[in-house]
């Protein structure tokens, strides 16, 4: 018997387990071949995630896992696939540029790894303590990823930084989580669902929910813990901060709205309005703050933090279209956002220095129309501008706003979109209409490829975009 | 079907090989991309037999499926007739950039730009579903801004493009919001379905708030007063973009908008106030601003403006008369002010500039532009027997109704004709008439390419005035009809009727010419009136961009700072509140605790001890000391757990604090920091009130949570088996050996292997010990970087 559902679990978490152990394989590799073998454990890393992604492609798993702390399912299924799709894509990046950043430490591709794998377990946590020990794994290998060029003042500063916050947010998670357990009794999502809608929910139950919030908010770096977020991205070498824009943030988003809507969703009403504010703050301060950036990384971290705020306004419909739109925004959010830093990657001057201002791209459409259309393509879908990807992003999550009757919701988020779509198009203007300064180094074939296919996929996205809503569809399901 | 298809598309197929062809071919490229308006105005004409009968033609693809999108369209009156101005005028502009940018070195990047833009437009006017519709009206504001910026070496081109992409891009998502509302309101997502409704609209609770945002889009687009600064400004575009966007399609957009919707909005007191009223307005600054300028260009610019102005204030009237007006004088537009605007555009070609006051006389010099350009003018002024003419008598006499209300707005018609008509006759006459006088030594006719244009749409104005009657039945009634909602037969004609409409024509046309023949002083007059009404939205844009930047700026100061104590601050700054605000404010403070007869000394000494140890943190004016004191504020809580009988737990949080403040310590003086405290008095107090607020609202919350009965079912549980079952009479000691014995030899190999890891650690530490260590200074490290 026991036998029996250990082998169930163990079949339900092989992804994970594949994943975890082939980080410690990939680390004997690295101990034993020394700082040598840090290209071959970067493909390995790569092959071991798309590996990994195209076995749970192709094996649907569907079920609960080592007593319900663990739920595998379609919504899991479709953000593991995109988590492990991110973190793939930002370790080729990384590869391609790893001698440059110093980046080719073999350390480097197994903390992605091991970051990914606490992805997962974020992903189909189905309690709190998972939860937090999925997160917890994510964060640290984030802390190091963050420091990773130690003697560099920006990357430590920015590690430093990244650690002290997370661990103060995760400690308000922890306090949040034990008052849920304490005014519910119970750590389980379907458990505590069940001890809510049996009974009138307490007011230090409340609070619990607020500090769990308060710190999803923060490891989705929505406002107002959205500080570390330009600090990091600008401060992290640009492959890892190109990382973090991406996995950590799909993950944290899945386990944000598997949570309030399995364990929280008989008080739906108390976590709407957190997500109400957070979004809405969110989005006008992605959108005001970014408008005065110089710098692309920096404008690129105000720009995700604008964007949480319109994938959660998905979430705060509470119905299923916000929960795929969410989906969507996430999908397409990514994609948008892997195209852009492998562009802020290849804007290396002619000595080969990175550089990171926006004026540097000044007149770019003379030195490298290629790049620059990809570019403009980009952040008129960042703008949301139709007919790319970026508006039907935030179109669906706004319809799902309205089906769910939060207007003032929807159009302070068409309000904040206008006020972005300033420094996006502002981008475009340095590019096309101002005098050209320089130009750039040649970008690598393999940071072409990415930027290419992100182009391609935002343009041609209003052609398949059935596919991606049909699967997005599948997933949202899951949840309701 | 399928044809349809294709003809809506051909604009964009073109513009993706345009520059490829005019690489090879060069400006002769043109002569082959005129084939794109052309098959599709081919095309788009064999459905005007059925249009004119009244049926209406719907056809369409599933785009998106999953998501209810369809590619769809929906061709009346309306729609046919703006998509054969957008084919048919944009053939003759694709032909006159062909000779206007000859040589020019991205002449292909422009063909490209421009044909794109003619897809989006088709787009825009023929779309059945909204979010259709919403997608060309986006892809018509960027194609737009392309197309001002083409000469992006001009600041002004830059600043205008932006300016032109802000406004109109904006009031874009205005009109995704109001589609959006349209579509939650009604339930349908296609005007095809919504235009049957009736009146669900207009008695919807919501109909306010989606007039608001239609209105808001459709002034923007149609450059409405307070909106309109954008159109004079994209002037900076090259005269065929202004010929085409800039006064034929693009900003008739809005209005379209407007007419496409009256049959199921219009006619409310809301619909008929502010559009005529905001209509009425723009008329008459737009012609003020246009009496005003010297740029042929400009002026131009301004009559556009104040036409749009015209066309809002009778789409808004609403009466029937006054809709056939709105649709006779929108085509006696298109066609003049395309005209005119290539005549602009002919006269700096050939003349060499189009100031004005630096170009007359060129009549013998360019017979033919001159004669397009007086035909295109009689025709605005409302010369019989021109287009013009039936617009204007069919605007007086949708007017002259004699109520209070229809006579203001036959007074503002009448006024902003007469002043129209002195700007189109200054525009169209005065380069051509009296001394031969231009900046180029030889003025001379331009090639073929640029005359088309001119030439065939002023007769084309001529045409259509003089048959009026298969005007009327091929466009004018079916046009109407589709913006009435029901079928509207238009009479009138180019043969004047005697009565009141016919005499105002005749008063306007007089006193247009009165104004003409004295232009320098109406010149000066309406400058000084302008200046006189101080800066205008154009500037106040600007400011607001500036305010925009300048909030940004100060925002990002603000709440991003840089330094990790702010964050710390605010995050901490945030828990407080929270907590404290919600207590307070839903009636949930914790009753004061009884703390029954005293304190026992003990207990009171360690609390004591405790504050002592808080306080000194807050004071201390270096770490060490702050440090040592937040050790003794921990020891004083290992007391506590002591004096209530938990040895275990007060012996780890001695352990615990011990350790801290020994590593603290440690680190402090390995990491060679400053010792004493850089903040300033108030930074200490800002810090030391947001730490005492959050320490207040987690104490409150404590206090509430102990409130709440115990719930023991643990403790029972422990108490009752801790003997019976473990055989044990401590019941931590069961708990931990026990009862999560598992647990325990966990945490006890998760030590092990720790200790095992350190070990390793220093191991390493004493090998590369030899080496000298770096010295963690920061001012070190920043000169190494």
């Amino acid at each position: 018997m026991i036998a029996e559902t250990l082998t169930a679990s163990l079949h339900l978490t092989s992804p994970e387990l594949i994943l975890g152990i082939g980080a410690l394989v990939l680390l004997m590799i690295g101990v034993f071949a020394g700082p040598k073998s840090a290209g071959l454990v970067n493909t390995l890393a790569i092959l071991l995630l798309v590996g990994v992604m195209g076995w749970i492609y192709v094996t649907p798993l569907e079920g609960l896992a080592f007593g319900g702390v663990f739920k595998a399912d379609a919504f899991a299924r479709y953000m593991k696939i995109a988590a492990l799709f991110a973190a793939a894509v930002s370790l080729f990046m990384a590869a391609v540029r790893a001698k440059a950043e110093q980046l080719d430490q073999f350390e480097f591709p197994v903390l992605v790894v091991l970051a990914t794998l606490g992805m997962m377990l974020m992903i189909s946590a189905n309690n709190l303590i998972s939860v937090y020990m999925g997160l917890e794994l994510q964060s640290l290998a984030l802390y190091v990823l963050a420091a990773i060029n130690r003697d560099n003042v920006r990357s430590t500063e920015a590690g430093l930084k990244y650690f002290v916050l997370g661990a103060l947010s995760s400690g308000m998670m922890l306090y949040g989580m034990s008052l849920v357990y304490g005014f519910t009794g119970n750590t389980g999502f379907t458990e505590i669902a069940a001890a809510l809608s049996s009974e009138t929910r307490s007011l230090g139950f409340v609070f619990g929910l607020v500090f769990v919030l308060s710190g999803f908010a923060f490891k989705i770096s929505a406002v107002p813990f959205h500080m570390w977020t330009p600090d990091v991205y600008e401060g992290a070498p640009t492959p890892v901060t190109a990382f973090f824009a991406g996995a950590p943030k799909i993950a944290a988003i899945a386990m944000l709205t598997r949570i309030v809507l399995s364990a929280f969703d008989p008080v739906f009403h108390d976590w709407q309005q957190v997500i109400v504010f957070i979004s809405i703050a969110s989005m006008i301060l992605g959108s005001f703050a970014a408008i005065g950036q110089k710098n692309i990384k920096r404008l690129m971290a105000y720009s995700s933090i604008g964007h949480m705020g319109y994938a959660l306004v998905g979430l705060a419909a509470h119905n299923q279209t916000g929960v795929s739109g969410l989906v969507i925004y996430m999908t397409i959010y990514i994609a948008m956002t892997l195209g852009t830093f492998a562009i802020i990657m290849s804007m290396r001057n002619a000595e080969g220095q990175p550089s990171e201002n926006i004026d540097d791209l000044a007149g770019l459409s003379s030195s490298n129309p290629f790049m620059a259309l990809i570019l403009t393509l980009l952040m008129f879908s960042l703008a949301g501008i139709p007919p790319l990807a970026g508006f039907f992003a935030k179109y669906f999550v706004f319809v799902a706003a309205i089906e769910a009757k939060l207007y003032a919701l929807a159009i302070i988020g068409v309000l904040a979109s206008v006020v972005g779509a300033y420094y996006y198009l502002r981008v475009i203007k340095v590019m096309w209409f101002d005098q050209p300064r320089g130009g750039f180094a040649p970008a690598s074939a393999g940071l072409k490829l990415v930027y290419g296919l992100s182009g391609l996929f935002v343009t041609a996205y209003v052609l398949f975009g059935g596919m991606l809503g049909t699967a997005a569809d599948v997933a949202a399901k899951a949840l309701f | 079907m399928e044809l349809t298809f294709l003809a809506l598309l051909t604009p964009f197929i073109a513009a993706l090989f345009a520059p490829a062809l005019t690489r090879v071919l060069g400006a002769r490229a043109a002569f082959v991309l005129v084939l794109a308006p052309i098959l599709s105005f081919a095309r788009l004409l064999t459905y005007l037999p059925d249009v004119m009968a009244g049926e209406k033609v719907t056809g369409g693809f599933a785009w998106v499926p999953s998501f209810n999108l369809s590619y769809s369209w929906y061709l009346d009156g309306l729609s046919l007739t703006f998509a054969l101005l957008v084919t048919g005028i944009g053939a003759l502009i694709v032909l006159y950039a062909g000779a206007y940018l000859k040589g020019h070195p991205q002449q292909g990047r422009f063909f490209a730009f421009l044909l794109a833009f003619m897809g989006a437009m088709l787009g825009l006017v023929v779309s059945d579903s909204f979010l259709m519709l919403f997608i060309h009206w986006e892809l018509t504001s960027i194609t737009s801004f392309l197309l001002i910026g083409f000469d992006h070496e001009r600041q002004a081109s830059r600043r205008a493009a932006l300016t032109a992409l802000a406004v109109t891009g904006g009031g874009g998502l205005f009109l995704l919001a109001g589609l959006m509302f349209l579509w939650n309101i009604t339930g349908v997502t296609q005007f095809s379905l919504l235009l049957m409704l009736g009146d669900d609209l207009r008695s919807s609770p919501f109909y306010m708030a989606l007039f608001g945002l239609i209105a808001m889009a459709a002034f923007t687009k149609s450059a409405q007063f307070p909106f309109h600064f954008w159109l004079p400004n994209a002037m900076a575009a090259p005269t065929p973009v202004s010929a085409y966007l800039h006064s034929a399609t693009m900003v008739k957009a809005g209005v379209f908008l407007l007419m496409r919707l009256n049959p199921v909005m219009g006619g409310t007191p809301l619909w008929t106030i502010v559009l005529p009223v905001v209509g009425g307005v723009t008329l008459i600054a737009g012609t003020v601003m246009a009496l005003r300028q010297r740029d042929m260009k400009l002026v131009l610019a301004q009559t556009t403006v104040a036409s749009l102005g015209l066309l809002v204030m009778l789409t808004g009237f609403g009466t029937e008369k006054a809709l056939e007006a709105a649709v006779l004088y929108l085509l006696a537009h298109a066609l003049f002010k395309g005209a005119l605007f290539m005549v602009a555009g002919q006269v700096d070609h050939g003349a060499g500039s189009r100031d004005l006051t630096e170009v007359s006389g060129l009549y013998r010099a360019m017979p033919l532009t001159g004669a397009a350009a007086g035909l295109a003018a009689l025709s605005m002024i409302g010369f019989m027997p021109f287009a013009g003419f039936l617009a204007k008598e069919e605007i007086y006499a949708a007017l002259s109704s004699g109520s209070p209300r229809d006579l203001l707005f036959l007074m503002t018609a009448f006024a902003g004709n007469v002043l129209m008509g002195a700007a189109a006759l200054h525009a169209g006459i005065s380069p051509f008439r009296g001394r031969l006088k231009a900046p180029v030594a030889h003025p001379h006719e331009g090639p073929f390419g640029l005359l088309a244009g001119p030439v065939l749409l002023s007769l084309a104005g001529l045409a259509a005035g003089v048959a009026s009657g298969q005007f009327h039945r091929a466009f004018g009634n079916p046009m109407a009809s589709a913006v009435a909602g029901h079928p509207v037969e238009m009479t009138i004609s180019g043969v004047p009727h005697a009565g009141l409409p016919f005499a105002l024509s005749v008063v306007t046309i007089a006193a247009a010419a009165w104004l003409f023949s004295r232009i320098g002083r109406v010149q000066q007059n309406a400058r000084a009136l302008i200046d006189a009404l101080g800066p205008g939205p154009d500037r106040a844009f600007d400011t607001a961009l500036d305010g925009l930047t300048r909030m940004a700026h100060g925002l990002v100061r603000r709440v991003q700072s840089g330094r990790l104590e702010h964050y710390l601050v605010v995050t901490l700054l945030c828990l407080g509140l929270t907590l404290l605000l919600s207590l307070a404010l839903q009636g949930e403070m914790p009753r004061w605790p009884a703390l029954g007869a005293a304190i026992p000394p003990a207990e009171a000494l360690v609390l004591l001890l405790a504050l002592t140890g808080v306080g000194v943190v807050l004071v201390a004016s270096d770490r060490l000391t702050a440090i040592v004191a937040l050790g003794i504020q921990g020891f004083a809580v290992g007391l506590i757990y002591l004096l209530y009988g938990a040895p275990d737990l007060a012996f780890t949080q001695f352990m615990v604090e011990t350790l801290a403040v020994v590593i603290l310590t440690l680190v402090m003086t390995r990491l060679n920091l400053k010792g004493a405290d850089h903040r300033g008095t108030g930074e200490r107090l800002v810090d030391g009130a947001v730490a005492v607020l959050a320490a207040a609202g987690l104490g409150l919350l404590m206090l509430k949570m102990l409130e709440g009965s115990f719930d023991g079912r643990l403790s029972d549980f422990f108490n009752l088996y801790s003997r019976t079952v473990a055989h044990g009479a401590n019941v931590v000691n069961v708990i931990i050996v026990d009862f999560r014995g598992t647990d325990t030899l966990g945490e006890i190999s998760v030590v092990l292997v720790t200790g095992l890891a350190i070990l390793a650690l220093i191991r390493l530490r004493a090998v590369a010990g030899r080496r000298r260590l770096a010295d963690n200074d920061p001012a070190d490290a920043e000169e190494q970087a």
